[in-house]
């Protein structure tokens, strides 16, 4: 009679424990493809900025400069749109700049938005907020 | 027939119960303490972190580079009152407070004793000459709960005229001036091109020129040498207008031309 209560107390146990690995489940690699493409497109800014480039490209409208150092900067399977905005909100008029399929945007699960804010350049204070969006193709 | 009951047994069947339900409660508690951790979004915060303290040196640039064209005292305060504004509406969500403290009095910076009024100083007209910027900001994220980020930016740049020579060797007449450049960090400036010099004048007088940039062994630096050519007179005076890559603008002087016949 004590086997069979022996028994009977270890599936008790047993069932507890596979109660809680029905809840744990293993972390998905989606946030941390998130968290990297977020350093990575912060990174490139930022050394960008770094060189002076950014901020001339993007008052002097060098439009193609800046396309042309995104694409170097970023691996090849990385795809990126970038987008600027005043320090109200409202888009500033450019021409796309982008990089790849942008239909992987759409349906990727995994897209990074990177938020960077220029405050103005040379002896003008006129910000800009560049969101940069990233994907990995 | 009478079933026996065995109490002892039952206590088992009720201890593995105890048990379980306190496996279960502390996996739950545990769980939830260390996802809690991983799904913070902790890169974005040291990106936005990061980002604002970039962004804010280039506010101190701005303003420096705008007094020293325009002289207006406010400028700095000015720009950064707009700036924590700009950047409340550039991350919305994540509780950013940003306050700043301007540079008041002397302090002693970079070799060179720096008077500030308003985060703002400039000492021109000399051998060595100046423009400097000096704010401490204060961070707080409340989305995450920092408070009391603080960090302090400078900008800087120096010019000292280290010779001015006046070279006269038969029909070739020409003044030399040797100039050294130097930014916050007292690192050296050697991107400066000739249109960086946005003027030069003898005796108050422009003048055309052209530049070369070398190491100097005899003064230990990277020296710009300016050299202006067709001067019939030793000059006694020389000034030379900086204006470099971040906009931020210089003025040295010197009354000490040399005559070199050699």
């Amino acid at each position: 009679m004590r086997v069979i209560e022996a028994v009977m107390a270890s599936l008790i146990v047993v069932s507890a424990i596979s109660f809680l690995y029905l809840f744990a489940g293993t972390p998905s690699s989606q946030p941390q493809e998130t968290s990297e493409l977020e350093k990575l497109g912060h990174n490139v800014l930022h050394d960008i900025d770094e060189q002076r480039l950014l901020a001339r490209f993007v008052y002097g409208s060098e439009w193609q400069n800046l396309t042309s150092a995104l694409v170097v900067s970023f691996p090849t399977n990385v795809y990126f749109n970038l987008s600027i905005y005043d320090a109200d909100g409202n888009p500033i008029s450019h021409p796309q700049i982008q990089y790849g399929d942008q239909q992987v945007f759409a349906s990727s699960k995994s897209v990074t938005s990177v938020t960077y804010i220029l405050p103005g350049y040379q002896t003008n204070y006129t910000p800009r907020i560049l969101v940069l969006k990233l994907v990995r193709g | 027939m009478r079933i026996v009951r065995a109490k002892k047994g039952q206590f088992i069947i009720i201890a593995a119960m105890l048990l379980s339900i306190m496996i279960i409660s502390i996996s739950t508690v545990i769980y939830g303490t260390v996802t809690y951790y991983r799904q913070e979004r902790w890169e974005e915060y040291v990106t936005v972190l990061d980002s604002i303290r970039t962004s804010s040196q280039n506010v101190l640039q701005i303003a420096l580079a705008n007094y020293s064209k325009t002289s207006n005292p406010n400028v700095l305060r000015d720009y950064l009152n707009q700036w924590i504004r700009d950047v409340r509406k550039a991350y919305p969500g994540f509780g950013v407070d940003l306050s700043f403290s301007l540079a008041q009095g002397v302090h002693f910076a970079y070799g060179v004793s720096v008077n500030y009024n308003l985060g703002l100083a400039r000492t021109w007209n000399q051998p060595l000459s100046f423009s400097a910027s000096n704010a401490t900001l204060n961070l707080d994220l409340a989305s995450v709960g920092l408070t009391g980020y603080n960090f302090s930016s400078h900008v800087f740049l120096k010019m000292r005229i280290r010779g001015a020579e006046w070279y006269s060797k038969e029909s070739k007449r020409y003044v030399s001036i040797y100039v050294s450049v130097e930014k916050e960090g007292s690192d050296p400036v050697n991107n400066l091109q000739k249109s960086n010099f946005a003027d030069i004048k003898l005796d108050g007088v422009s003048s055309t020129f052209s530049v070369k940039r070398y190491y100097s062994s005899t003064y230990s630096s990277l020296i710009y040498e300016i050299r202006v050519n067709s001067i019939g007179a030793k000059p006694l005076t020389a000034e030379i207008t900086l204006v470099d890559t971040r906009g931020i603008q210089t003025v040295s002087y010197t009354d000490n031309v040399l005559q070199n016949s050699d």
